[in-house]
């Protein structure tokens, strides 16, 4: 279990070692094994020396955008496939099964051309689409899921008392659900921070790059010092990781969720 | 049956309005690609004019077939993906049964193992770049100084080994999900069943291999699928760690696809490896398909 837990954590820790090392005791043939808390010039030198902190906006946006754009639209095909029996209904569900199989880099090319097209190229809306559109599928499935765990008949009251269907739907069913919600909106919202390959194809103005792109930049440049580049990879890692420990169980009940029943 | 299953036309209505932003979203972003992708696996096009293109049959596909790095890139792309499925799950496994015992500090591991996969996938080839530098990384370091090496071991610059420092850190990302799943799994059978077997004075290993596999195989083939379909077009990681060097040691078909299109600026050839490669899914899928039946079909008899 030490092996395990050691050789898990190991990388994230020599990440934050290095980045609060000095350059020159890098570079070094027995490194310093301890971190030293005292150098944290890597972390300012990040933020005001580079343009991390217009990348972390720009991931932060397309996230943000990506994450509502999602959850809003399977939200409603969820009820839908939870609620209606409607014809197309066996098509639109196995369309959404094999969407889950389709691999993202594949479509790259041919989307390409469209976004050129249709003049969404270094928009930060259309990585929010792009994002949205690799999430909808199995976030429609983790929100059906939930979506058919309420009962009918606490609907079917509220609709006695004359209650618009959307008012049910966003005043009672959505409050019931409410853990997986969440957990679309971690997965969303992750998936998004995460990419990378969209975001480096499609965003080629400088001023618009996302975070992961921007850090995998000073892969290979030499300009950067090692501690600031590794230090800016700490401070882009920093709100999943919190994340992921602090809403484990959310995070958790939706991965295992999403991937087996989905 | 209740008013809202009944298939009315206003139920058909109010249902179609529902899915319709989900219906227009997959059909621009995944199915309309998918048709102009074997369009263009069948034109010339350059990525300078992308939507200008020169049709030429199958002549993309004959010259990748005859190209001679074509069965390397397939050899190291089923190699890449066993590699993965195979790691992820025998690691993830052994992860869940720790966490599935009664040992002290499974807590600590529950929420530790969610480090891996929410570290983004920059951060990780950044950060395993760095430990695998010959000179100065610590990998090699700690194996200089456990006596171990004598030489400085070239992580990602060897093509005898870059496939396995690949596959290292592809394992590290991917083993916690597959860890919790086959957590949930391994949950799910009931207790009793073990016990009996205990009474029947099994011992640990015919546990394992009588009561446990048995109980978690549906969500190991399960696994199986997800994991080869997402190793079979992982991208990032590997064009980070290596762009598919050295001697295109660690060039996956996704890896091929990105230079032909984005870097060779052909796009038209790109696409055509983009068929190969979706196809090479469906045939994933398919097999799949096809064992899950069969086996459902076994435990119905049973």
């Amino acid at each position: 279990m030490i092996i395990l837990v050691g050789a898990t954590l190991y990388p994230i820790y020599w990440m934050v070692v290095s980045a609060t090392t000095d350059t020159s005791r890098l570079f070094v043939s027995s490194p310093d094994l301890l971190p030293n808390l005292s150098h944290l010039s890597g972390f300012h030198e990040a933020l005001t020396g580079t343009p991390l902190l217009r990348w972390l906006i720009n991931s932060a946006i397309i996230s943000f955008g990506a994450t509502t754009l999602s959850i809003s639209v399977s939200w409603f095909a969820a009820y839908a496939l939870s609620r209606y029996r409607f014809h197309g209904r066996g098509l639109f569900g196995l369309a959404l099964f094999v969407t889950q199989f389709l691999p993202e880099v594949f479509l790259l090319v041919p989307l390409y051309g469209l976004f050129l097209t249709i003049g969404l190229l270094n928009r930060l809306e259309g990585l929010m689409i792009i994002n949205a559109a690799f999430v909808v599928p199995v976030a429609t499935w983790l929100l059906k899921a939930a979506i058919d765990t309420v009962p009918r008949e606490i609907e079917e009251a509220a609709r006695v008392d004359g209650a618009p269907r959307l008012a049910i739907q966003m005043g009672i069913v959505a409050p019931l659900v409410l853990p997986s919600i969440a957990a679309v909106a971690v997965i969303a919202f992750f998936h998004a921070w995460d990419e990378f390959v969209y975001a480096l194809t499609f965003l080629s103005k400088g001023d618009l790059k996302p975070a992961s792109v921007g850090i995998a930049s000073f892969v290979g440049e030499l300009t950067t010092p090692m501690d600031v580049m590794l230090s800016a990879s700490v401070i882009y890692v920093l709100p999943t990781l919190l994340f992921a420990i602090f809403a484990q169980r959310y995070v958790v009940s939706g991965l295992v969720a999403g991937s087996v029943k989905g | 049956m209740t008013a809202g299953l009944a298939k009315s036309d206003a139920a058909n209505r109010a249902a179609w309005a529902s899915i319709a932003p989900a219906v227009l979203l997959l059909a621009a972003i995944q199915g309309y690609p998918i048709l102009r992708g074997v369009y263009l696996s069948l034109t010339e096009t350059s990525l300078m004019s992308p939507n200008v293109s020169r049709f030429v049959g199958f002549a993309n596909f004959d010259r990748l077939f005859a190209s001679v790095f074509f069965e390397k890139t397939i050899i190291v792309t089923l190699v890449y993906t066993a590699g993965c499925v195979v790691g992820a799950i025998s690691l993830g496994l052994a992860a869940a049964l720790l966490m599935n015992s009664e040992v002290v500090g499974r807590r600590l591991v529950r929420a530790v193992i969610l480090v891996p996969w929410a570290t983004p996938q920059v951060a990780v080839a950044l950060i395993f770049v760095w430990m695998f530098n010959p000179d100065y990384g610590v990998l090699n370091f700690a194996l200089r100084t456990a006596g171990l090496i004598d030489d400085n071991v070239l992580w990602l610059n060897d093509p005898d080994i870059a496939m396995m420092s690949v596959l290292m850190v592809t394992i590290w990302k991917i083993f916690p999900f597959s860890a919790l799943v086959l957590l949930a799994a391994l949950q799910s059978i009931p207790q009793s069943h073990e016990e009996a077997a205990r009474i029947d004075g099994a011992k640990g290993l015919a546990i394992l291999s009588e009561i446990t596999l048995p109980g978690i195989r549906r969500t190991i083939l399960v696994l199986v699928l997800f994991l080869s379909i997402w190793s079979l077009r992982r991208f990032e990681l590997i064009w980070l760690l290596t762009r598919g060097g050295p001697v295109r040691s660690t060039n996956t078909l996704v890896i091929d696809l990105y230079r032909e299109a984005f870097i060779n600026s052909n796009l038209g050839r790109g696409a055509t490896i983009g068929v190969v490669g979706l196809l090479a899914s469906i045939v994933v899928t398919i097999v799949y398909y096809r064992v899950e039946q069969s086996s459902a079909r076994r435990a119905g008899e049973t």
